[in-house]
């Protein structure tokens, strides 16, 4: 259908765009109108972020100058640090949230409707308001410039959603399984990892995604916190080189396609476990 | 209420069960390390906001009451940058839940091939923001973007427009962006919607000599009345604070005509280093947001403690 | 029972999350005798500068240099941030521009105070150079680099349209532009970085202004730019009817130096007004007219253009830090912005790999740079401009603020939305308010 394929080209086309730049010569992209397919094809853009090697145009006859940004090269690096850092927020999400979750679907005790409440609407301010002071509690920890802050800064911001969701989710399992295991005997703890967590998988897939996902993407933090290769993330790495005078574009093409292919190879795989997380998330009243 | 009156003798039951002694030792880190990130920051900024308080200016930090707030309301461009944000807003979640919704009418068909497309709808989404404005600047740049190639190529203009450089179409051109990058989340949540709704129903509404339209008005949308509640009050809390997008499409230009009310804020404090007035500004920002979250747990009724 | 355990869970729980606060506390120990320096730059030539650093540790020793960077953009801003809110560098890049803000806050020291073997450097820099980084008599750096704003166009292209020689005055620059756009060979011949966000707008505009032989403010620092009829006006009126007559690229809204760049590259435009490094980059990058681009004099009366210096400083936090720590940086600078047996290297680096332009006049003389530069550009039409380069004016604490401010204006008088007398009056009002 007509809508169907409109719908395709309108998410797809920005994509196809990028991935074309990242293929194309510097003086190809500013041509009018730019060739969608790449004509001539180069992949010395690709070759220069994981090799070093400067692509043979932009040499300058002559002279020592490469006018290629050598920024360029520590893509890579920057890619370790976010999936470093989302993977451990990931399973600090996994770990503390499970056990909070947990302990607020089946348990009963003073202040947990307040507790909920706090955790619900803890994250109203938006980002630019806690900046600074989250700025002074990280350098007062020492955590400058380290991914643990940054984990630090994303679990407390992605707990929250977490805690929700299993609570959620927790609730609407019923209680039968967990009652027949202890009766036979089984601790709470033991419940909990064999009983519980097996049924709730798609929940728990469901937090991990979106964790990963907003802690690989965040950028105003990590702006303000990272200095340097130790805990530079992606975004980050990928602004800044945007306004390099000295950065091709199609440099900067290469870098937002290395920048997406994480998040996309996530949201393909685990995009029933996310549909349904958010849904339950969000769309239950 | 039974947990309180047998405190000590549950206690001691749940010890010997393997239970951590008190629910408040997996609730308390938790609890610990978000307030850490929200209450400090917010006592912090609440204290901020009635202080001159100039980055430049290190020694004079006077209590100066509501002051920072008055400025705000008399301030033109901030009154300017509120409208902007009403306007952005207005037509951001319009468009986003309209988008929305037509795709998941859409992605309901069992059609053959859909699977792909419902793969596809999640990727914007799921890509960081900053990635997604790159893109769309190196799309709609009045120079060199592509997509004004191929509007070019295809003879649907002469020349390269400068959607970015215009007053009248770089917020559109923002809005764009916004809504590319974040129809996919009501259209999950109208395609969850939808899949609930017993065919049956539908059925009895075409035996019963309804059209397509009627269909849609009389019988769909009104059991979709609450996916679309949550998605228009959740759309406007992210519209509020639309930050990244304009940070790289257009850095607030062209003159203030993309200045949200969130990217001032932004502005005070980084720019112009006036923390004191940058606090009130999110002071403003947070209240506006916590009446949408107050609506917004209305109405999932999740207000209430039930279990 | 069950007391006596729970009063001991506390206790762990409390010790935990005591060690996890403290850990953070203890610093990576430098070994005995080294001291450990951090330098932070904005990010341009990441590589180079490591070389840079690598040798300077070679040959001391005794120090170890740690090189953190952010964005051009946002350079001002973060180091607002770490200034204040801690975890400042000990050397850091600097410019004219927010000399006044950052010393009258306190953040970086005179360098003829906490280095005197250093102060007899400055007997060999530009003027504007020197004025650039003099404040109440204090010398407060090195220089990085030191350049100026000049007038770009496309030799082969002016050629083609029947023209001889560069425009002299802004008026003959607009003729020329009407016979370039109605021959067919630019649409819009004229290009210059107005994006908001661009610190590069206000540079291009005080130099416009420059040209015209007028100034924006007064020896004793009052705006004089909202004088009507000025240059200033002049300048705002230009800009708005080259804009109107659509031989100004109406993207500039949108345009900042590197799209300005790349697009003057690639045969879109003839003329632009930018820092001379980027004709380097026009003449020797990956451009389609790489080759054609020349210099030619500021148009206008007088010819005049702001020069710039970026330079090294020497921060509040190396002071405190201690003796050893200034004593480290104080030879960082030296090898930065000094001379190595004799001889300015790591300038001349950057003059002969990238083209950035400097303030030790010396090194005019140096064969090696005169002929890396008349490789891209003219070293006599260089010289030249230099003699009537200034310093912006109105350098005050708060200009960095106001800047921000007054290029929302100049972008609203461009586009129509105001009127250059409205603009100027505007950006005239938010100077007396920020100043009181």
């Amino acid at each position: 259908m007509a809508a169907a394929i409109l719908l395709g080209l309108v998410i797809a086309l920005p994509f196809l765009w990028v991935v074309s730049a990242s293929l194309q010569t510097e003086t190809g992209i500013f041509r009018r109108p730019p060739s969608w397919l790449p004509d001539p094809v180069t992949i010395d853009n690709y070759g220069y972020v994981f090799t070093g090697k400067i692509p043979e145009a932009y040499a300058a006859r002559g002279l020592l100058r490469s006018t290629v940004t050598q920024e360029a090269q520590y893509l890579p690096i920057g890619l370790q640090n976010s999936v470093m850092v989302a993977t451990s927020v990931v399973l600090i999400n996994l770990l503390l949230g499970t056990l909070a979750a947990y302990t607020f679907a089946r348990e009963r005790f003073r202040g947990q409707a307040a507790a909920f409440s706090f955790i619900l609407t803890s994250r109203l301010l938006p980002g630019m308001a806690v900046a600074i002071p989250t700025y002074m509690i990280i350098r007062q920890l020492g955590l400058l410039d380290s991914k643990t802050a940054l984990v630090l800064i994303y679990s407390a911001f992605t707990l929250p959603f977490t805690i929700w969701v299993l609570t959620l989710y927790f609730r609407s399992l019923p209680r039968d399984y967990e009652e027949a295991a202890q009766v036979d005997g089984c601790t709470r703890f033991q419940a909990l990892r064999h009983i519980v967590l097996p049924l709730a998988a798609p929940g728990l897939a469901a937090v991990g995604a979106f964790s990963f996902l907003f802690s690989y993407d965040e950028f105003l933090f990590a702006l303000l916190t990272t200095s340097s290769l130790n805990s530079k993330t992606v975004p980050v790495m990928i602004a800044t080189i945007s306004v390099n005078p000295d950065a091709s574009y199609t440099l900067i093409a290469v870098g937002i396609v290395l920048s997406i292919i994480a998040p996309i190879i996530l949201a393909t795989i685990f995009r029933r476990f996310i549909t349904s997380g958010l849904v339950s998330s969000l769309g239950r009243a | 209420m039974q947990a309180e009156i047998g405190l000590r003798p549950n206690l001691v039951r749940r010890w010997a069960n393997g239970v951590p002694a008190h629910p408040w030792l997996t609730v308390a880190p938790v609890l610990a390390l978000v307030a850490l990130f929200t209450i400090f920051p917010f006592i912090y900024a609440a204290v901020t906001s009635t202080r001159q308080m100039i980055l430049t200016l290190p020694d004079q930090t006077p209590f100066v009451g509501l002051k920072n707030y008055l400025d705000v309301l008399q301030d033109a461009s901030a009154r300017q940058a509120a409208v902007n944000a009403v306007v952005f807003s207005v037509v951001a979640v319009t468009a986003v839940t309209l988008l929305g919704l037509l795709v998941a009418l859409l992605l309901n068909q069992p059609i053959r091939g859909f699977g792909i497309l419902r793969a596809l709808v999640l990727l914007p989404w799921a890509i960081p923001l900053v990635s997604a404005g790159i893109i769309w600047r190196l799309l709609l740049h009045g120079d060199f973007g592509a997509f004004n190639g191929l509007l070019l190529q295809l003879g649907i203009v002469h020349s390269y427009i400068p959607w970015l450089s215009s007053r009248q179409l770089a917020l559109g051109a923002v809005i764009v962006a916004h809504v590319w990058r974040e129809f996919p989340l009501p259209a999950i949540l109208f395609l969850a919607g939808l899949q609930v709704i017993p065919p049956d129903v539908v059925d009895a509404a075409t035996v019963d000599g309804a059209g397509a339209w009627q269909r849609f008005r009389y019988v769909i949308l009104p059991l979709l009345k609450a996916p679309l509640l949550i998605v228009l009050v959740y759309e406007t809390m992210i519209a509020v604070t639309v930050f990244d997008l304009v940070y790289v499409l257009t850095g607030g230009g062209p003159g203030s005509a993309t200045t949200l009310f969130s990217w001032y804020a932004y502005a005070a404090t980084f720019h112009f280093l006036n923390l004191g007035q940058g606090a009130a500004l999110s002071f403003i920002m947070a209240a506006v947001l916590l009446l949408f979250i107050a609506i917004y747990l209305r109405l999932l009724r999740v207000g209430r403690d039930d279990t | 029972m069950a007391r006596k355990s729970l009063r001991v869970w506390r206790w762990a729980a409390m010790l935990v999350a005591l060690s996890v606060l403290t850990a953070g506390c203890a610093q990576g120990g430098a070994s005995s005798g080294s001291v450990h320096l951090n330098f932070m730059v904005w990010s341009y030539g990441i590589d180079t500068i490591q070389d840079n650093i690598k040798k300077f540790q070679s040959s001391n020793p005794s120090v170890t240099v740690s090189l953190a960077d952010t964005s051009w953009f946002n350079y001002h801003d973060t180091m607002a941030t770490k200034f204040t809110a801690g975890g400042a560098p000990d050397v850091a890049y600097s410019s004219d521009h927010w000399l006044r803000e950052w010393v009258s806050a306190g953040w970086i020291v005179p360098i003829d105070q906490y280095c005197p073997s250093l102060a007899s450097y400055k007997d060999e820099w530009a003027p504007y150079a020197l004025q650039g980084m003099t404040l109440n008599n204090h010398v407060y750096g090195l220089p990085y680099y030191a350049d100026m704003v000049i007038f770009i166009y496309n030799d082969k292209l002016l050629k083609q349209a029947g023209f001889d020689h560069p425009p002299a005055t802004w008026e003959e620059l607009t003729s020329q532009a009407q016979t370039i756009k109605s021959k067919g060979i630019s649409q819009y011949p004229i290009d210059i970085p107005m994006k908001k966000d661009d610190p590069w707008t206000i540079e291009i505009f005080y130099s416009m202004v420059y040209g015209r032989g007028g100034h924006m403010f007064d020896s004793n620092t009052n705006p004089t730019f909202a004088e009507s009829g000025g240059p200033a006006e002049q300048t705002l009126s230009w800009l708005r009817s080259a804009y109107a007559s659509k031989i100004l690229d109406p993207a500039v809204f949108e345009s900042a130096e590197p799209d300005v760049v790349k697009t003057t590259g690639s045969g879109q435009h003839v003329f632009t007004v930018l820092a001379k490094y980027n004709l380097a980059e026009l003449n020797q990058g990956q451009h389609a007219q790489k080759g054609n681009f020349k210099m030619a004099l500021m148009p206008g009366s007088q010819h005049s253009t702001v020069g710039f210096v970026r330079f090294y400083s020497l921060t509040k936090a190396a002071v405190s830090h201690g003796d050893a720590a200034v004593k480290a940086s104080c030879n960082f600078l030296q090898y930065f912005g000094g001379k190595t047996d004799g001889q300015y290297k790591v300038v001349k680096r950057w003059a002969v790999e990238k083209g950035l332009g400097f303030a030790n006049l010396p090194l005019y003389d140096d064969s090696d740079v005169s002929k890396s530069i008349n490789a891209w550009g003219n070293v006599d039409l260089e010289r030249q401009q230099a003699k009537t380069a200034n310093v912006k004016e109105g350098l005050t604490r708060w200009w960095g603020t106001w800047d921000i401010y007054a290029r929302e204006q100049i972008d609203n008088a461009v586009s129509g939305s105001s009127t250059p007398s409205q603009a100027l009056q505007n950006m005239n009002t938010k100077w007396s308010q920020l100043k009181s």
